[in-house]
């Protein structure tokens, strides 16, 4: 290992190392099919690759689809096969929760399990499809007490908005993060363009990247564009 | 038979252990006339459900042989495959796909997509079979086939959707609603034999009005009329138009219809096979290949013509009362009795004596078969997966995917009488199962046997005993380790023995390095003959022989690519065993050189069971050094997913068993080779070098 992605990756370009908080709690935010865990998994990657422990909760999908978005970006990103890193398998663990039964409880005993156990002690934390539209904002505090707590360096939300739902916040967070959008140090926004996806940096926490700032992405391979 | 094929179903019966598809297909049998009294799997009455034809299967419960059996459901002809549902046989079921047009996926209404479910799908998938889902056991506590019918959509990834919905669940399922005639249907009779349609339960209307119309909008895109007449409004859509539009998705592989019921309480099973004739393909609505082996094994399409000349499959072997019988798929022309074929693979001409319809232990004799048919041949001497044609024919059908095995044991015959019926034993069942080997050890001299897990090798000492007569004695079973080379290493070697008689002398320089694909390759780059031409058979031959056993362990070598680049020669003194020595002793110096390393099969083991045992589950996988890829909890049950050494899993059953309270399982399969920690290296040489000086 002590590989990295490849330049281009729009997680290059925003310096999430240079993260000011521990942890850093981040949120992506798009519409359904945009591209929202293909970036996290790409936080994810670039974790692996450095040697840190990633855990991948995925909400309402499977391990093995969530296994093959890995093994795609990786090929697409870095051209290379994930099996043939030496060690780099070991560095993530995914958990898939049906929507209806996950709740921070539950992620609490897991995780716990697996401390304890000495099986697996995440660095990073990736959540995937959180439910925000049916969540109170205690139950997030909660969720984000928990990960504070357990000493974890970052943790990543996804969160799907909707094309009828106008709401915002100040800093342009869409619903149905527009009312806890604080409770988050760096907030990115994907919108489909025309032929590109545009990645808006709403909130950030890190001293090098400017807030404001908006990067063109190819829509296939979610790397920056030329130019 | 028909001798229209549009009217023949060739079909498969997979799915995870335990979901009833024994049961299933006794019913089957039962409502298309083929038995007369229904028994079940682990019959109370002593005899066993019919498709289980070995005793072994009845004891144990599970199905380990497919056994194909024909019936008659209105007027379509019907060739069934029961194929067995645990991993360690999952070439019986990867070779049952490779002869059917179609498959039943049998799902369990409670437990849903199981991890066997899910590998048994990657098969139908890698064959390209469509598949009917049947959510079984409805009237099991706790059953939802509406969850399960979303498993197979985000499990599977299948466009899955019901065309029933239950009428009632659990100990009050009373039939279902047909979505497409939209009529309530119910199971009369001691046997559920009487099938009485009424209306819709008033209460029930809406919701089978609503499912109907998001499935009509689902496969509206597989009909423009269809399409159509949704664009229209029309209220009454004929059936058959739906029929349809849902046959086109499945054979196209781009949907699968939902069936449900519960077979042992006999409710469902008819509408399953109307859904096998309305939905499944007939054999010529698929494309199957072949090879034609004067063309450089280009593949072409069989015609599926009865007047083309005969291509066929051997894709199952038995030894039963009536002798070896062999189970073949014909993909063109006619079969008759007395007729003459040529087996593919070993050229040598075959006369067919017999023809037989099988059912189970029952056959029927036929004097011809035709074209898409599966029937069983007597008195053919072939391996399974030969391929049979008419003469003047060079064709073989696609070669099948078989795993290497993973396990082995050494057996030892009890007395001379079973020294002979092992034998003979082995010799049928090495024939009949490509992924179970067997060879002697020359040095221990034991008969050694291998294959995919601890349970097919079991299966097969308990089948050498009942069947064969052959008691033997069964040593601990061995990991089928494998070395390696990790890095180019340079050879340069000079074999020399010329103290008086006839000398020997060779040198052989060059180098191996790793090689990625395929177990050995030979390069030669000998330039201005400093090995003559004649002998460069013999140093890829001493290379390839000192490939047997590494020096590591004594593990066969794999991976390896060996190239000669200079050399020596003795006008008198070289000979082809002097250069096959001269190449063995390079390979020996490079290697050492060459970073050998030892690597062990690692298993993809999936534990499925209650999720409050997940943390301790999950521990004992970790003991065992296995890596944990991820959990799938669904409320109060879960999966692990993880890769375990294969030589950490003896015994795991117990452990399980202890740490779940008996309720949990799992299953596994082989993933790859993976090299062994050093520690685990250092004894396992350690081992093979005390072995080694106790002679």
């Amino acid at each position: 290992m002590g590989n990295q992605l490849n330049e281009k990756t729009p997680l290059r370009a925003l310096d999430i190392s240079a993260s000011t908080q521990a942890p850093s709690i981040g949120l992506v935010i798009a519409r359904a099919g945009v591209g929202k865990t293909a970036i996290l998994v790409q936080f994810a990657l670039d974790n692996m690759l450095q040697g840190n422990k990633v855990l991948h909760v995925a909400i309402g999908a499977g391990v093995e689809k969530t296994r093959t978005w890995y093994a795609d970006l990786l090929r697409t990103i870095n051209g290379e096969d994930m099996e043939k890193i030496p060690g780099v398998m070991k560095q993530r663990m995914i958990m898939t929760f049906q929507e209806s039964s996950f709740s921070k409880a539950l992620l609490a005993e897991r995780f716990d399990d697996l401390v304890d156990q000495d099986i697996f002690s995440p660095d990073c934390l990736i959540i995937d499809d959180y439910d925000f539209e049916n969540c109170s904002r205690s139950d997030l505090e909660e969720l984000i007490a928990f990960i504070k707590e357990r000493n974890l360096q970052m943790a990543w939300f996804s969160a799907t908005s909707h094309r009828g739902d106008d709401r915002k916040s100040a800093s342009g967070v869409p619903a149905p993060c527009n009312e806890i959008e604080d409770l988050f140090n760096n907030v990115l926004l994907i919108s489909p363009a025309e032929k590109e996806i545009t990645l808006d940096i709403l909130k950030s926490d890190s001293s090098r990247v400017k807030v404001g700032t908006s990067l063109n992405l190819d829509p296939s391979t979610l790397l920056i564009k030329k130019g | 038979m028909n001798k229209d094929l549009s009217k023949v179903r060739n079909i498969g019966i997979s799915a995870h252990i335990d979901s009833g598809k024994t049961t299933l297909t006794e019913r089957i049998l039962f409502y298309t006339n083929r038995i007369h009294a229904i028994h079940e799997v682990r019959g109370k009455d002593g005899v066993g459900a019919t498709m289980d034809s070995m005793e072994l299967e009845r004891e144990r419960g599970i199905t380990i042989q497919s056994a194909a059996t024909h019936c008659t459901w209105k007027d379509i002809d019907i060739n069934i495959i029961d194929t067995p549902g645990h991993v360690d046989f999952t070439v019986e079921v990867e070779r049952a796909l490779r002869v059917l047009d179609g498959a039943v996926l049998i799902l369990d209404s409670v437990a849903g997509v199981q991890s066997q479910s899910i590998t048994v799908n990657r098969q139908m998938t890698r064959y390209n079979v469509p598949r009917i889902a049947f959510i079984n056991k409805c009237d099991r506590t706790g059953a939802n086939p509406y969850k399960v019918t979303g498993m197979l959509r985000d499990k599977l990834d299948l466009n899955a959707h019901l065309v029933q919905m239950p009428i009632g669940l659990e100990a009050n399922l009373q039939g279902m609603v047909d979505l497409i005639l939209m009529k309530a249907v119910y199971f009369d009779g001691d046997n559920g034999e009487t099938i009485r349609m009424e209306e819709i339960p008033a209460e029930m209307v809406r919701e089978a009005s609503e499912r109907r119309e998001a499935l009509l909008e689902e496969v509206s895109m597989y009909s423009e009329e269809l399409m159509e007449a949704l664009l229209e409004g029309r209220d009454n859509i004929d059936p058959a138009i739906i029929y349809s539009a849902i046959r086109r998705g499945t054979i196209d592989l781009e949907f699968t219809p939902v069936m449900m019921g519960s077979a042992y309480k006999n409710k469902g099973v008819q509408l399953l096979l109307e859904a096998v004739d309305i939905f499944l393909p007939s054999p010529t609505d698929v494309t199957n290949m072949a090879l034609d082996l004067n063309k450089g094994e280009e593949e072409f399409a069989v015609s599926n013509n009865p007047e083309d000349p005969l291509i066929m499959l051997a894709f199952k072997l038995e030894d039963g009362r009536y002798g070896q019988l062999t189970y073949v798929r014909t993909y063109q022309g006619e079969l008759h009795k007395g007729d003459t074929v040529i087996n593919s693979r070993t050229g040598k001409k075959v006369r067919v004596g017999r023809l037989c319809r099988m059912h189970a232990d029952e056959m029927e004799e036929i004097e011809d078969c035709g074209s898409g048919d599966i029937v069983a041949l007597f008195g053919i001497e072939c391996a399974s997966g030969d391929t049979f044609t008419a003469e003047g024919m060079n064709v073989s059908m696609t070669s099948m995917h078989v795993p290497e095995p993973v396990i082995s044991l050494a057996i030892v015959p009890a007395d001379n009488k079973s020294q002979i019926n092992m034998s003979k034993a082995l010799n049928r069942f090495t024939k009949e199962d490509p992924t179970f080997k067997t060879f002697v050890d020359h040095e221990t001299g034991e008969t050694i046997i291998s294959g995919m897990g601890e349970l097919h090798l079991e299966v097969y000492i308990e089948r050498m005993k009942r069947e064969y007569q052959a008691e033997v004695q069964v040593g601990a079973p061995q990991v089928a380790y494998r070395e390696t080379i990790s890095q180019r290493a340079d050879f340069n070697y000079t074999h020399k023995k010329q103290t008086g008689g006839s000398g020997q002398f060779g040198r052989v320089a060059g180098f191996m390095e790793p090689l990625e694909e395929g177990d050995y390759e030979f390069v030669d780059k000998i330039v201005g003959g400093s090995i003559p031409r004649e002998f460069i058979s013999s140093c890829d031959k001493g290379f390839h022989k000192s490939m047997v056993k590494g020096a590591l362990c004594g593990a066969p070598i794999v991976g390896v690519r060996c190239t000669v680049n200079d050399g020596a020669f003795h006008a008198v003194d070289s000979s082809d065993v002097a250069f096959q020595l001269a190449a063995a002793g390079a390979f020996r110096e490079g290697y050492l050189k060459a970073s050998p390393t030892i690597m062990e099969p690692i298993m993809k083991v999936a534990v499925e069971g209650p999720s409050e045992f997940q943390g301790p589950v999950m521990g004992s996988i970790n003991q065992r050094r296995g890596m944990i890829i991820g959990t799938n909890e669904d409320g109060s049950y879960s999966v692990i997913e993880a890769e375990v050494p294969l030589s950490e899993m003896f015994g795991y059953s117990t452990t399980l068993r202890s740490l779940t309270q008996g309720k949990a399982e799992f299953t596994m399969e082989f993933a790859n080779f993976k090299p062994v920690p050093k520690s685990v290296g250092d004894e396992l040489i350690k081992k093979y070098e005390e072995e080694r000086k106790n002679g």
